[in-house]
């Protein structure tokens, strides 16, 4: 895996030297820093316990010509020492195609939920909610095809349909593992208030649920130790989201508050599941930047598990309660402080813990969704 | 459960087929990026629909790609904004998620009114250490009365080219408009004389170009470096600064917070001036022309030993 990165790392170094002259036929190269410190060890967490990175990306973005972009987003992450090398993204985009249609083909972030199509550097606090740990290992990205259509309404609303070959979830021998489909409405209630509300539909098929195939579905249970797919999946998975913004005459430079909250249900486990076996979880999120470089959060997120062991399940849950500070320096600067309280059950490693980041960006930045 | 998914994308399909087969819109829509270009572009197509994504309250760097702005650029005919990257960290996300064919990197729906302006101080080399620097050079071109009748007669020639009925009408205004503003012009070169040599504390350099015209100095920053909100030490070393006797005022923007400009005026006993950064819905700073004679009102009003002569 290491090997294939090497040209893209030279490339990009490349790029970083070469005259500013040409740079507008170059692409735009950016690179985030995530690093860490965390004092315990925590239940479903993607980070480790006392220093570490996080999510380190090399990104590489332009145009492609008057119709197509495309972008290729590479992860360095580190597990158990061992560090690694992913291809979060690669894939080609359209660029206004007639009827409001929107193409995105190759490896990208599926657009599920609120938060699973954003860049976990975009996040406010040091890890995603319990609930998209759980269910879709932080951040559900695989190879496939999107396609998006915005509706010709006065108010915002955009529905999408995409086909993913779906290992990246669970594996399996499915051609079009996962199906996923979403639509979002959006506006403001003022100059000062903005709102967005969706509603996904994750749709599994390489979740085995016939009586012949419980062998494989064996094999799931305990997972793979570092993966990045989900732990806990299910056939159907149903995510509700919805956001709210106000700042005071939508000068989102002095002050922001933003509460967002995401519900998500996962049912028909596998073979053995009964209609009582389902996944569930939710969090509600605040967050007040309350002066230009300072923010400050709070998050509270349930969720609510079947673990498989064989024939039968194993209940567990997990509370979670997250606190942040946050100081920018600048736009592409952040340090992080938080603290987290775990109470859990059918969770040995469930803990409370401060923990300290940093998330920087180098080079280009790209411009943040809503 | 793969045949009801196969059943319902192809009923998403009709759904959509539905809606944009609806009869196409008579109207011209426009989407400003800044009020500054609803306020030039509404001069020379009064009837067109406009949505404004800033408005004078609101730092136009700082602006979210939020759902509204979505739709409002996915139905426009044009958008206007000022480029030179200023709408860096949103406009790329809004063009990207609206899809708009027409509003594209190089298609004539999409005017930016930097590319018909000389910009004030382009850098060759420029870093994140500098702060937010533009390559390209200072943004904030609007307030340039010399720099402002070239945008509009570009804006101009290319409404008139989006809409060749009424190009006779949009031409027409123009010439009124540009009569209009060199009459103006002519008042504030005026005007100038009074206010040449004299020198203002700034927070970015949202009105440089009309102070640079003007001959007022204005090197003197509440902000560290371009971006950066003014800090306790920043402030420090400003107050010791010498030629901080000679400033008349400090001088920021509507959207801006005001305690950093109020704490140095505490220190030095120097007005603030709050002004608009672009025009309003007021009356009295409506249009551009307005906006820069009511700016030079309130300095005038702010040196008031004018009348004296020059320092």
């Amino acid at each position: 895996m290491l090997n294939r990165i090497v040209p893209f790392t030279a490339l990009s170094l490349a790029l970083l030297t070469s005259g500013a002259e040409a740079s507008e036929l170059n692409p735009d190269v950016s690179l985030t820093l995530d690093g860490h410190y965390k004092q315990n060890d925590t239940a479903l967490s993607h980070r480790e316990q006392g220093f570490g990175l996080g999510h380190t990306e090399l990104s590489l973005s332009s145009p492609i010509d008057d119709l197509f972009s495309g972008q290729l987003t590479t992860v360095f992450e580190e597990h158990d020492g061992e560090s690694e090398v992913l291809i979060e993204e690669a894939y080609l985009q359209t660029n206004g195609l007639p009827l409001g249609l929107n193409v995105r083909a190759g490896r990208f972030l599926s657009q599920v939920g609120y938060l699973n199509g954003r860049h976990m550097h975009e996040d406010d606090f040091v890890e995603r909610p319990a609930a998209y740990r759980a269910l879709l290992g932080s951040h559900y990205y695989d190879t496939g095809l999107r396609i998006n259509a915005l509706l010709h309404t006065p108010f915002y609303w955009q529905i999408g349909a995409e086909a993913f070959n779906g290992n990246q979830l669970s594996e399996g021998a499915e051609d079009i593992g996962v199906y996923t489909l979403n639509t979002r409405v959006g506006g403001d209630f003022s100059a000062a208030q903005s709102w967005q509300a969706g509603l996904s539909y994750l749709h599994n098929r390489q979740i085995s649920t016939d009586e012949e195939n419980h062998d494989h579905a064996l094999d799931h249970e305990h997972g793979h130790d570092h993966s990045h797919g989900a732990s806990y999946t299910g056939k159907n998975l149903y995510i509700a989201d919805a956001i709210w913004k106000w700042s005071p005459n939508g000068n989102t430079r002095e002050q922001q508050f933003t509460l967002s909250a995401e519900y998500l249900y996962a049912d028909d486990l596998n073979t053995f599941a009964t209609s009582d076996d389902y996944h569930e979880g939710w969090y509600v999120s605040g967050v007040h930047q309350f002066a230009p470089q300072w923010s400050a959060g709070i998050r509270y997120g349930e969720v609510d598990l079947r673990e498989a062991h064989g024939d039968h399940f194993h209940s567990q849950r997990l509370k979670e309660t997250d606190v942040m500070l946050a100081w920018s320096r600048s736009h592409f600067s952040t340090l992080r402080l938080q603290y987290t309280h775990q109470s859990a059950t059918g969770f040995s490693n469930a803990d409370n813990t401060v923990a300290l980041q940093y998330v920087v960006s180098l080079g280009a930045h790209g411009a943040h969704g809503y | 459960m793969g045949t009801d998914m196969r059943y319902s994308i192809w009923l998403i399909l009709a759904v959509l087929t539905g809606l944009i087969s609806l009869p196409a819109r008579a109207d011209f829509h426009v989407f400003a990026c800044e009020p500054e270009w609803t306020a030039l572009a509404r001069v020379f197509i009064p009837d067109a629909h406009f949505t404004t994504a800033t408005s004078y309250l609101q730092d136009p760097h700082y602006i979210e790609a939020r759902p509204s702005l979505i739709a409002a650029m996915s139905r426009a005919d044009i958008a206007v904004c000022t480029g030179a990257s200023l709408e860096a960290g949103w406009l790329p996300a809004l063009l990207q998620r609206a899809g708009n064919p027409d509003i594209q990197t190089g298609q004539p729906g999409l005017f930016f009114a930097s590319d018909h302006a000389q910009l004030f101080a382009p850098h060759d080399h420029v870093d994140r250490s500098m702060g937010d620097v533009h390559p390209e050079g200072n943004p904030h071109v609007h307030l340039s009365p010399d720099q402002l009748p070239n945008i509009a007669k570009a804006l101009a020639e290319r409404l008139g080219a989006m809409r060749p009925d009424n190009s006779a009408d949009i031409f027409a205004r123009y010439i009124k408009w540009r009569v209009n503003w060199n009459f103006h012009r002519a008042n504030w070169q005026e005007r100038a004389k009074a206010l040449q040599g004299r020198s203002l504390v700034i927070q970015h350099t949202g009105f440089s170009y009309l102070l640079r015209w003007l001959g007022i100095g204005a090197t003197m920053d509440l902000e560290p470096k371009p971006g950066l909100p003014p800090s306790a030490s920043h402030l420090n070393q400003l107050l010791a600064d010498p030629r901080l006797e000679d400033a008349a005022a400090i001088l920021i923007a509507s959207h801006q917070n005001q305690k950093p400009a109020q704490w140095l005026s505490a220190q030095i006993r120097k007005p603030i001036l709050v002004l608009p950064g672009t025009v309003t819905d007021d009356s009295k700073t409506d249009t551009l022309a307005e906006l820069i004679s009511e700016i030079i009102n309130r300095l005038e009003s702010a040196m008031p030993e004018v009348a004296n002569g020059s320092l």
